[in-house]
């Protein structure tokens, strides 16, 4: 239980300390801000004049600081320029949207990445194994964002996925299987892009992970006792190989984010990415922090999540946090 | 020595690709933002050695574009008037690395532009765009790499010498900047600074940004080693003659990082590449004219771009020889310097 | 006479495992006193982990005592600030176990015996090359060794080294630690010799650090013994090696494998 909390404090501080970077960030340059807007004929001058006061833009720095903590708190995020309304709502809708995609690439690049990281590490110098290699190296060197222009291109030119939006016009008249149907297809591309780009990295850890276990004294004095090679994977290995591999699944999440982020704004899927790049291109402050603060609640969240997985899984956790 | 012929296998290649870029100059038919009005949008040109008639020719030459007859958009050759290339010709003027001025060019056409990889929207030529956009992507993917490990060195060097509160902090600050998403740094970075500079304060602005990101990863592996090595004899042995710290960081502790540093080196620049590749094609980089790889791109966003021109991706190809060079030199120097084993936290970043 | 160097009460704890106030303080030298005559040495013995190297790095200032006194030639040197203890660090010179990492690998023979000089900043450029060139050759390191690297050279020849580098500074007080264990025999015998043939030319004073009870019978004038940090039995080498009055003694030299009953004899060998 000691262990949960420590790891519930530290995504806290995680939290705590994106939240100022980014308001550091914001406060450095205040003028630039609000000059902008003074510049913009869509903002009434009295508008401004009220969200400086508002926003207490002319008192100290940390007192500016504890006053957006105290809002965000209540829930408030903010009010958005460009969109003439709250923050809040705004985000909500993108979030959903992002999560669906991320939480789908993610599934799918797992369940790709560990049977062919396993069998790879299981059976080493086969010629799918270096087919394997091969393909996991030239993924490597092709970076996310030639990857996701190069699979829009594809799909445009031979039309078999829709390439943009989430769902079709006329959605809503759709029955709920075409919906789901009409959903997938949709999904397919993004998903399939993001996945592939996290792929061969992971499937490069999880042979390694794997691999390591497969060496250990342990393994080979079960094989010796005569339990069989098929056993031994599943039953013995994988459990070994499952601290550092939920490890992986945490400290993936940061680049998994980012690669949403590229992915969404390359293939119009309407999630945060887009709209964090509209708000840093029109200087939507508020839209801007909030985006970046949500997505960091995701990161902390998945990160939460994997420690629990971690306790759950790993016996040495649980008695090492009781012994202490 | 086998380690060593890798090693010097990956580093030729990578220079000779670097002179390519560098010498863009030359190996560029054309000014990049020589605009050709009249042909936009043109499909690479194919090359021939053989003509209509059926003819070999030695010299290869190229058939000028038309627009097909009633078509918007479909090109056929015009096969009545070839257009032969000629090798080290004399073109437009440029400047050798910004200094010497030079006329000559590795290959142009004779009486009509050659467009090896197509036209944009204003019939600049692809290929040369490509090369000289390459100069501006590898210098900022080379400046940010240089910034970083700079400031990665000096903090590694700081939290690992002085140890205590200043490491405690440092490193807590190197973990908060591991676990965020490079995109969103980036993003953050560049939201808060002024958005419509100059090309060249836009350039700047860029590699600071890019640079400020990565130290995180740099300066622990650094931090590592100056752990290990400080408690080394041969520190203490310094230490007993009176060497004062300034003296011990930079004789005996700095040029054990070296070895650290080349790696990084080696695996951050093309990763920094791609990050001034993401925010010109974002719109937040490098602004036009000035091209780089990421901005090539940035018509891509248009649909009827993606639907027609296909030769408009090719800049995005440019960077893959690149990676693949760099990533096959930090292999090989990792071999050559002993491996640090994967290091779990690298998760889906390239390291 | 004075003593060169007198140590009081000395202790030094070291905090295990995390550094909190209430943590388990682990005292390395609990209490150590000893003097040492000037021109003389002075053997210190003990097991693993009593404490002999913690000694060491304390007299030679690179560890800071918990408690108590150096005194080198009447100054307290554990209470200088590291300004003032730059000039009084050429006078006490320690030689590490292992050569092998006593020495930057990287380096030249050359470079490594010049570094005090430069680090002090005695001399200009050539006479440093000169100087160390002339150290080289007392220590019976031929020339054409003093460009290789470090990690070139054999185990002798790098202690050889080590020893020159310590001599650069002229000091009076040279602490050796262990500095022959990782030799083999018959370079242990020519560096022995050459430490004797030193100490007699340069006017030296030695604390030596070994578990070897022949070598401290054959360079020893006086011996102290050490145990869990605490020196329990002290005296001129003779006595001790022949009448040793304290357990700890006895068990080190029993543990000394031996051909004849007396010591002189050893020497001779």
């Amino acid at each position: 239980m000691r262990y949960l909390l420590r790891r519930t404090l530290h995504a806290v501080f995680l939290l705590f300390g994106v939240s100022l970077l980014t308001f550091l960030f914001s406060a450095l340059t205040p003028g630039n801000y609000f000059d902008e807007m003074r510049l913009n004929p869509q903002i009434a001058p009295e508008t401004v004049a009220a969200l400086r006061a508002q926003y207490q833009l002319d008192r100290p720095l940390p007192v500016r600081y504890l006053h957006w903590l105290n809002a965000v708190a209540h829930g408030e995020l903010g009010f958005s320029f460009a969109y003439n309304g709250p923050v809040g709502p705004l985000l909500w809708v993108r979030a959903r949207n992002t999560l669906l995609l991320t939480m789908a690439a993610t599934l799918i690049a797992w369940l790709l990445a560990l049977p062919l990281g396993i069998w790879s590490a299981a059976r080493f110098g086969r010629t799918l194994d270096r087919v394997l290699s091969w393909t996991t190296a030239t993924l490597l060197v092709v970076p996310d964002l030639v990857l996701a222009l190069g699979l829009l291109i594809v799909a445009v030119r031979t039309g078999w996925f829709p390439t943009g939006g989430m769902v079709s016009v006329g959605f809503e008249g759709l029955s709920s299987l075409q919906k789901f149907q009409d959903l997938a297809m949709h999904m397919v591309l993004p998903v399939f892009a993001l996945a592939l780009a996290a792929l061969p990295t992971l499937v490069r850890h999880v042979r390694a992970s794997v691999a390591e276990v497969l060496d250990a004294p342990f393994l080979r004095a079960a094989r010796s006792h005569g339990i069989p090679d098929r056993k031994l994977l599943f039953g013995y290995a994988l459990r070994a190989a499952a601290n550092p591999l939920i490890s992986l699944f945490g400290f993936s999440l940061g680049a998994l984010l980012s690669g949403s982020l590229l992915v969404e704004v390359v293939m119009s899927w309407p999630g945060l990415g887009p709209l964090l790049l509209e708000a840093i291109l029109a200087r939507d402050l508020y839209v801007v922090i909030g985006g970046v603060l949500l997505s960091m609640i995701f990161l902390v969240g998945g990160n939460l999540f994997a420690d629990v997985l971690l306790y759950w899984a790993d016996p040495r956790i649980r008695i090492a946090a009781s012994a202490k | 020595m086998k380690q060593g012929g890798k090693f010097t296998k990956w580093l030729v290649f990578l220079v000779f690709l670097h002179v390519v870029v560098a010498g863009a100059g030359f190996f560029a038919p054309y000014d990049p933002v020589e605009q050709d009005r009249e042909r936009p949008y043109l499909p690479p040109m194919r090359v021939h050695w053989v003509d209509a008639q059926g003819h070999f020719h030695l010299r290869p030459f190229f058939y000028p574009l038309r627009l097909r007859e009633g078509s918007f958009d479909q090109y056929e050759e015009g096969t009545d008037a070839a257009v032969p290339v000629h090798f080290f010709t004399s073109g437009a003027r440029y400047h050798l690395l910004g200094n010497l001025p030079s006329r000559l060019h590795l290959f142009g056409g004779a009486g009509a532009r050659i467009y090896l990889l197509g036209s944009d929207a204003y019939g600049r030529d692809q290929l040369s765009r490509i090369l000289f956009g390459g100069q501006v992507s590898l210098l900022a993917g080379l400046l940010g790499a240089g910034v970083t490990l700079l400031l990665g060195a000096l903090i590694g060097l700081a939290a690992g010498y002085y140890g205590g509160w200043r490491d405690d902090l440092l490193m807590r600050a190197a973990e908060l900047f591991l676990a965020l998403p490079w995109l969103y740094l980036l993003f953050a970075l560049r939201a808060f600074l002024p958005l419509s500079v100059g090309p060249l304060e836009a350039f700047l602005l860029v590699v600071v940004v890019i640079g400020m990101v990565g130290w995180a990863r740099p300066a622990r592996l650094v931090r590592g080693v100056v752990l290990t090595v400080k408690e080394r004899d041969f520190v203490r042995a310094a230490r007993g003659f009176g060497a004062s710290d300034i003296y011990l960081l930079r004789r005996h502790i700095l040029p054990e990082t070296a070895s650290v540093l080349l790696t990084q080196a080696a695996i951050l620049v093309p990763q920094f590449v791609v990050a001034e590749m993401t925010l010109s094609f974002l719109g937040l980089g490098v602004p036009e004219p000035m091209s780089s790889w990421g901005n090539l791109l940035a018509t891509l966003q248009q649909y009827s771009v993606l639907v027609s021109y296909w030769w408009m991706y090719l800049p995005a190809l440019a960077i893959v020889p690149f990676f693949l060079g760099y990533l096959g030199l930090a292999s090989a120097l990792q071999e050559r310097f002993g491996a640090y084993k994967i290091d779990e936290k690298s998760g889906w970043s390239r390291t | 006479m004075e003593p060169l160097l007198k140590v009081e009460n000395l202790v030094k704890r070291y905090a295990a495992g995390r550094s909190r106030a209430s943590g388990h303080k682990f005292a390395a030298l609990d209490g150590v006193s000893l003097s040492i005559a000037p021109q003389t040495t002075l053997a210190l013995m003990g097991e693993s982990g009593s404490g002999k190297s913690t000694l060491a790095l304390c007299i030679a200032c690179l560890e800071r005592p918990t408690s108590g006194s150096i005194s080198f030639e009447g100054i307290d040197v554990a209470a200088l600030e590291e300004t003032q203890l730059r000039v009084m660090r050429p006078q006490i010179q320690l030689v590490f176990q292992d050569p092998a990492s006593s020495l930057n690998p990287r380096w030249s023979a050359l470079d490594l015996v010049r570094e005090p000089l430069f680090v002090q900043r005695r001399f200009r450029q050539p006479e440093r090359e000169h100087k160390a060139l002339e150290l080289l050759d007392r220590v019976a390191l031929p020339r054409k060794l003093a460009g290789r690297r470090a990690d070139e050279l054999s185990g002798g020849q790098k202690q050889r080294v080590a020893i020159a580098r310590a001599l650069a500074l002229e000091p009076k007080l040279m602490l050796l630690d262990e500095a022959l264990s990782a030799l083999d025999c018959s370079v242990q015998a020519q560096i022995s010799n050459l430490l004797v043939d030193l100490q007699s030319s340069l006017g030296l004073t030695y604390l030596f650090i070994t578990h070897d009870f022949a070598m401290a019978a054959h360079l020893a004038d006086q011996i102290a013994v050490m145990e869990r940090g605490r020196i329990v039995e002290s005296g001129p080498a003779e006595k001790i090696l022949c009448a040793p009055s304290h357990d700890a003694t006895r068990a080190l030299l029993a543990s000394t494998p031996r051909f004849t009953e007396t010591p002189s004899v050893l020497v001779n060998a």
